[in-house]
């Protein structure tokens, strides 16, 4: 092999080995593989019933065969244009909800009722309920999303996996777990023991209505709009800060540290804390509520805005948040929230909500 | 000169460190994102500022954009700022006006001092809302976009609010695929991990918000500065305000797609850093103010990544100038160690960051074309060093700062 053969094959060589890298990101760059724009969903408005409003229209072509079925009193199974098995029920009877061989308490059909409908006990149902009136759940059922034009009443030990939305009120009993999108057009109501994630309503009560203990009432907030003008009086403190029982604070107040309110203090703006924030009995603040850290709400406060913490929040019995005239949201990770709450709006625990009882 | 290149390596490793922590960090680390679950609130009144000058091309995608987001339409007005158009911007902008009365007040600005700075100081006489949101015309938001973006401004400590901008005509050539992966790599990785460290996320000036009464505390736009979304990040933590990132509040942008506009985008964005470089920086590092320790340490690093090219160049004509004159500045292994270090790690830091961008955003062949990225970095390294020189030289040459719009290249009606 000559001198020159062999410099120019090692240049070759060198030069292939060069490129080698290049080989995937010339192929990429001709292929056009993944030269999508990044999927940004531009209708998707984060509606709460977003799935519960697709599922309508996936269902909407049961309506008229469950009207007829409602009107003879029968029952209809078939398929949708997606391959989903149907039971169209126009009574309220739960025997052909489960299929001839199949595990005696699992319904894997899409169910539609058009009457008032009672479950049995510890049924599971693997696929949508559709309920055009009443429905009343057994204890221990397991459900994968509920749509119910009417009231849905959830019994003891209930599981929703999906989302479950009620044009009326919703109830869950005791120790449900409610995961994913929890909605009504109405009120929610949670009993103890419950675990949530994401609730919106025009009102969501927490265990039964309980009068005004504690702390005694908050001084009364009007249903105005949420003061975002911070420009007169913003308060800025590099430490700790603490607002004295009863005291009023006109404008907002932000804390780089722990942040406590004593009782019956009363903010006309927004609260922020960067570290723990205490908020005692009886606290009204007509703006909204941010802590950084961890968020802990005394008994019978009253705040008009969006109360956000980005570790834990707890929230006593007597607390109320929002207006059902000016709903507002309720956000943190962890929530843990007493009976007795109401929250106008949304709550929403990124994590896992925990309603407790009444001490 | 050694010592010189020394110091130079230091710096130099300090990005890289700040590139790996950052990355690690988005990868492994807590997120936050405390406002994005803000889904329901007494929506307070908004202005929406959309910078306009010679946009024909693109106004009309935004407003229509604007006019279908789920935002209260009674509480919500957009300000088409049209800036000394030439073109049809404002026989679009007025025929939009007409369309949705109530909905749009255009201001059409035809003199006064050039750039996006003066034409937002000047509009500022139609606004009377205590949340302000940016737009230019090229972008288009989505519909919950609004809500998203005001949302972090119920927090009395926040003055600025930014969200992710995500190229739209990323197939179309190398150039747009390279600045796809840039954008995700800055937005993705670097934007979020500075909001989830509490370090010092960037206003971008589009798709971004400001509080009005944290503006008027500031001094208002200033029109002196060529990138006055960087300016303004700066004079809000200095008065202690701080600047949110929203990296789940996107929006599609349009991206150069040639390399001459490009060039021009970044010498701009360069010579605007370093104006705030030369403001801020020694005022943030020891000056009397409400940002905390952490924040003047980043802020002070943010101030300095368009410096870094420039350094990095002269740093390489000090390699040689030492290997030239003989200088061994380090010796046997631990010379081959550093090296080798460097070369494994050092170099690949922001290709480190950039591909785990593009793994968070599940979007995998285009990692591919990293090794494209050194074209790239090797162009904006030339383009941001001539800026800086032409910025140093400007004393002497009496060249004065003018605004270059960013040509757009979109062509559907």
């Amino acid at each position: 092999m000559s001198h020159a053969v062999a410099t120019a094959g090692l240049f070759a060589l060198a030069g292939a080995l060069f490129l080698l890298p290049l080989v995937p990101a010339i192929a990429e760059l001709r292929l056009k593989r993944d030269a999508q724009a990044l999927n940004v969903i531009q209708q998707y408005a984060g509606d709460i019933r977003h799935f519960s409003f697709g599922f309508r229209s996936y269902a909407a072509d049961l309506l008229g065969p469950l009207q007829q079925c409602v009107a003879s009193g029968g029952t209809v199974t078939g398929t949708l244009p997606h391959g989903d098995l149907y039971i169209l029920l126009g009574r309220a009877d739960t025997a052909p909800l489960v299929r001839p061989g199949a595990n005696a308490n699992t319904c894997d059909l899409l169910v539609a009722c058009g009457t008032d409908l009672t479950l049995s006990d510890g049924m599971t149902f693997a696929k949508e309920i559709y309920a055009l009136r009443r429905l009343t759940g057994g204890s221990g059922c397991s459900y994968r999303a509920i749509l119910g034009d009417a009231s849905v009443d959830l019994a003891r030990g209930s599981a929703v996996t999906r989302w479950a939305h009620a044009a009326g009120i919703l109830r869950a009993d005791h120790d449900c777990d409610l995961y994913g999108r929890i909605s009504s057009e109405r009120e929610i109501e949670l009993k103890s023991g419950c675990l949530f994630q994401r609730l919106h309503a025009p009102r969501i009560r927490f265990g039964p209505a309980v009068a005004l203990a504690r702390g005694g009432a908050a001084r009364p907030l009007s249903p105005g709009s949420v003061p975002l003008a911070v420009a007169e009086g913003r308060r800025l403190v590099d430490g700790d800060l603490e607002i004295a029982p009863g005291e009023t604070v006109q404008g907002s107040v932000v804390a780089r540290g722990k942040l406590w309110i004593g009782a019956g203090a009363r903010i006309l703006g927004s609260v922020k804390s960067n570290k723990h924030m205490k908020v005692e009995a009886g606290v009204s603040v007509a703006g909204s509520l941010i802590s950084a850290s961890t968020m802990h709400i005394g008994p019978d406060c009253r705040i008009a805005g969006p109360v956000i913490a980005e570790q834990e929040m707890v929230l006593e019995t007597g607390v109320r948040c929002g207006f059902p005239s000016r709903p507002t949201t309720v956000s943190a990770p962890a929530i843990e929230v007493e009976e007795g709450v109401v929250v106008c709006g949304t709550i929403w625990a990124r994590n896992e909500g925990h309603v407790t009882p009444k001490p | 000169m050694v010592y010189c290149l020394f110091a130079i390596v230091i710096v130099i490793s300090i990005y890289t460190a700040r590139h790996y922590w950052f990355t690690l960090n988005r990868l492994f680390g807590f997120q936050r994102h405390p406002y994005i679950d803000t889904d329901t609130a007494d929506w307070p009144q908004v202005t929406i500022l959309v910078a306009a000058h010679n946009e024909e091309k693109v106004v009309s995608h935004i407003l229509a954009a604007l006019m279908g987001v789920n935002y209260p339409a009674e509480r919500m007005l957009v300000v088409p700022v049209n800036d000394r158009s030439t073109d049809r911007t404002r026989e679009i902008i007025d025929r939009f006006s007409e369309e949705h009365p109530g909905r749009i007040r255009p201001f059409h600005r035809t003199g006064g001092k050039g750039g996006k700075a003066a034409a937002l100081k000047d509009a500022m006489e139609l606004v009377d809302t205590e949340v302000i949101l940016i737009f230019d015309a090229d972008y288009i938001p989505g519909t919950g976009l609004i809500k998203q973006l005001v949302a972090p401004f119920f927090d009395p400590e926040v003055g600025g609010v930014m969200g992710r901008v995500v190229p739209l005509n990323v197939g179309t050539n190398l150039l747009t695929r390279l600045l796809d992966l840039e954008r995700s790599g800055g937005y993705q990785v670097d934007q979020q991990a500075r909001m989830n460290l509490r370090l010092v996320p960037q206003h971008g000036g589009t798709v971004a918000g400001v509080r009005l009464s944290a503006l008027k505390e500031i001094g208002g736009w200033n029109d002196n500065s060529l990138t006055e979304d960087t300016d303004l990040t700066y004079r809000l933590l200095l008065a202690g305000w701080k600047t949110v990132y929203q990296n789940r509040s996107e929006c599609y942008e349009e991206v150069p797609e040639t390399w001459h506009v490009r060039i021009k985008q970044i010498m701009r964005w360069a010579k605007g850093h370093n104006q705030a470089l030369a403001n801020y920086s020694l005022h943030l590092l020891f000056g009397k103010h409400r940002a905390t320790l952490r924040e003047r340490i980043d802020g002070f690093l943010l101030l300095g990544v368009y410096i870094m090219a420039p350094l990095t160049l002269f740093g390489w004509l000090l390699a040689l100038g030492v290997f030239y004159e003989g200088i061994a500045p380090l010796h046997g292994v631990i010379a081959l160690l550093s090296i080798t270090a460097y070369s494994a790690i050092g170099n690949f830091a922001a290709f480190f960051e950039i591909a785990a961008a593009a793994r968070l955003d599940y979007t995998r062949q285009r990692i591919c074309l990293l090794p494209f990225l050194i074209l790239g970095f090797g162009v904006s390294i030339f383009s941001v060093s001539r800026a800086f020189v032409s910025q140093l030289m400007a004393p002497l040459t009496g060249a004065q700062f003018h605004w270059d719009k960013t040509e757009r290249f979109r062509t559907t009606p």
